[in-house]
């Protein structure tokens, strides 16, 4: 049942998602992000997931990279979608401190029942300034998949950029988990 | 709709059932006999079909991540479902699922969910017999029975159902049925039967009204009223008839006690991470009415008044920061005080720009958990503000 579930997903996801190849090289993510990608990565455009553009490497029901670039003060994050629209949506605040940010987060990734575990969360340096690192353990709701997260980020004049990956924790974190902190590392806002 | 929440919706769903009975008259009928222990059906016949796909739920459930496994937990709960429940207590198994959401299931082979939403929710034991002797309820009457058969009956569903492919006619069946609401007369019988066990167990009926009054406050802290924001409540007969109803039961079979120690004694070491879950939905309004009701009905006053400034502080509105801090100066007060309300209070006094203050809350913060997850985090801070 839980591959049939996957399945289903895989499918909703086709049918109201398009998805484009992201080649090697510096890409623009946004009006102010540039960050240096080296590998192939399949972006979908996928309307539930804004202001973040969702990429994969292995399939969006196997890994997720969310990049939000330039969120604005009392910008919406993850609309709800009409179905579920009894729940109020969360709003990023541009005074919202690196613990604030990070408890956002929580919130966006455990809205669909999954549990989330902070592992760590500290300073770092982001897109030339000083930013926040996060690692993160969540437990899928849909399918009791066990993942493993990690996330980067800063306010920058008010705006928000962050990138957050997360895939399962077993094969396929570890697999992607340095590809990303290179990306992280080449982050550059304008 | 989740297949877990489809499967757990086919089953009686507590949550649900609040919305569709609504009573006007007075109870007439409060003498119930249980029927003898229930066998498992023949496979081959549909209420077989049933249980066999419960049967795989349930397996599937005890390996899920979301099981709560802790044993004292477990048997408490079980404990009570078994006072309820008499005879047919062997045949009720009580699987407690951490998801911060007010539900709780009953499926025809005996399996019961109860969700730790549901849990962090109740005050008293005898609020939780309210809500497991309504599920017994169902089963003892086998309602999920009873609906799969009412569904099938009807061609278009089974057109409808066809175009999924899954395997089994019965099991398409239950899956889908599962998804619709339970009639208003099984919610009526259920919530008979289960005032009707609360009565007989010792347990004070009052409770279980108060169960679906809290549950309604929390939903019109939205702001809006619960008839219009739920399809639930749009499409059923207004809550305060039933409140009325389940009052009108607790006047006739009056007596019991709420069991208020009892239900400290056992869930109230779980207070915090249940409400850790809590405060994670982001659901502000809705959580701050929890946690004041809480902080006048359970112990664990620490606990809820950290957890009721972390709510002031990310919420952010105007005012929130002065009631962030006093519910951390609270919490730091108690009997129970939580070394994270040291960190509430440094990182509000860090926003006032209180640098002594700050410094002083957060380095204690730091020496009571110096292991916590965002140590060197508060650490940078500290270095900043000195």
């Amino acid at each position: 049942m839980n591959k049939l579930l996957v399945v289903a997903l895989a499918v909703v996801l086709a049918a109201c998602a398009t998805v484009r190849k992201v080649e090697s090289g510096s890409r623009p993510v946004g009006e102010r992000m540039t960050m240096t990608i080296e590998g192939d990565w399949n972006h979908l455009d996928y309307p539930g997931i804004r202001p973040a553009q969702i990429w994969t490497m292995e399939g969006v029901t196997i890994d997720e990279f969310l990049i939000y670039s330039g969120i604005r003060d009392g910008q919406v994050m993850h609309p709800e979608t009409p179905a579920s629209s009894q729940k109020k949506n969360i709003v990023f605040r541009s005074n919202m401190q690196i613990e604030d940010v990070v408890a956002m987060f929580e919130g966006l990734l455990t809205r669909d029942g999954s549990t989330f575990r902070v592992i760590s969360v500290e300073p770092y340096p982001f897109a030339g300034g000083q930013g926040f690192r996060f690692e993160y353990e969540r437990i899928r709701k849909v399918d009791n998949v066990q993942q493993r997260g990690v996330g980067f980020g800063a306010v920058d004049r008010g705006e928000l950029f962050a990138l957050i990956y997360q895939a399962p924790r077993l094969t396929f974190f570890p697999r992607h988990k340095d590809r990303v902190e290179a990306i992280a590392r080449t982050v550059s806002i304008r | 709709m989740k297949r877990r929440d489809l499967l757990a919706g086919g089953a009686a769903c507590w949550a649900c059932s609040l919305v569709h009975s609504a009573w006007a008259q007075t109870p007439a009928d409060l003498d119930y006999a249980m029927p003898d222990r229930l066998t498992q059906p023949d496979p081959a016949s549909d209420e077989g079909g049933l249980w066999a796909l419960m049967d795989r739920e349930e397996r599937s459930l005890r390996r899920s991540p979301f099981a709560v496994r802790d044993g004292g937990l477990k048997a408490y709960v079980q404990d009570v479902a078994c006072r309820l429940g008499g005879d047919h207590c062997p045949d009720l198994r009580i699987h407690l699922v951490r998801t911060p959401v007010f539900n709780a299931t009953m499926s025809p082979n005996g399996m019961m969910q109860l969700w730790t939403g549901l849990l962090l929710r109740i005050e008293n034991e005898a609020q939780l017999a309210a809500v497991v002797g309504h599920e017994i309820g169902h089963y003892l009457q086998r309602h999920t029975v009873d609906r799969l058969r009412d569904i099938k009956a009807r061609s278009a569903f089974g057109q409808f159902l066809g175009l999924f492919g899954l395997a089994g006619a019965v099991g398409q069946l239950a899956v889908l049925a599962s998804a619709f609401a339970y009639s208003r007369d099984h919610e009526r019988e259920a919530d008979r039967i289960g005032a009707i066990l609360m009565h007989q167990a010792g347990y004070d009926v009052a409770e279980a009204s108060r169960v679906w009054g809290n549950l309604l406050d929390e939903l019109k802290a939205r702001g809006q009223d619960p008839e219009l924001i739920s399809p639930l409540f749009a499409t059923h007969p207004a809550p305060p008839e039933r409140r009325e109803t389940l009052a009108a039961y607790a006047a006739a079979l009056p007596g019991g006690s709420a069991g208020d120690a009892a239900y400290e004694t056992g869930t109230g070491r779980f207070l915090d991470e249940w409400l850790d879950d809590e405060v994670k939905r982001a659901q502000y309004a809705e959580t701050l009415v929890l946690l004041s009701r809480l902080l006048t009905r359970r112990s664990g006053q620490g606990v809820i008044h950290l957890h009721r400034g972390d709510v002031y502080r990310l919420r952010g509105e105007k005012g929130d920061v002065d009631l962030a801090m006093a519910d951390y100066q609270a919490a730091i007060r108690s009997a129970d005080a939580p070394p994270r309300a040291y960190r509430g209070i440094g990182l509000t006094a860090r926003q006032l720009g209180q640098k002594t203050e700050a410094v002083a809350a957060l380095s204690r913060y730091l020496e009571l958990a110096p292991d916590a997850p965002d140590a060197r985090l508060i650490g940078t801070y500290v270095a900043e503000l000195r």
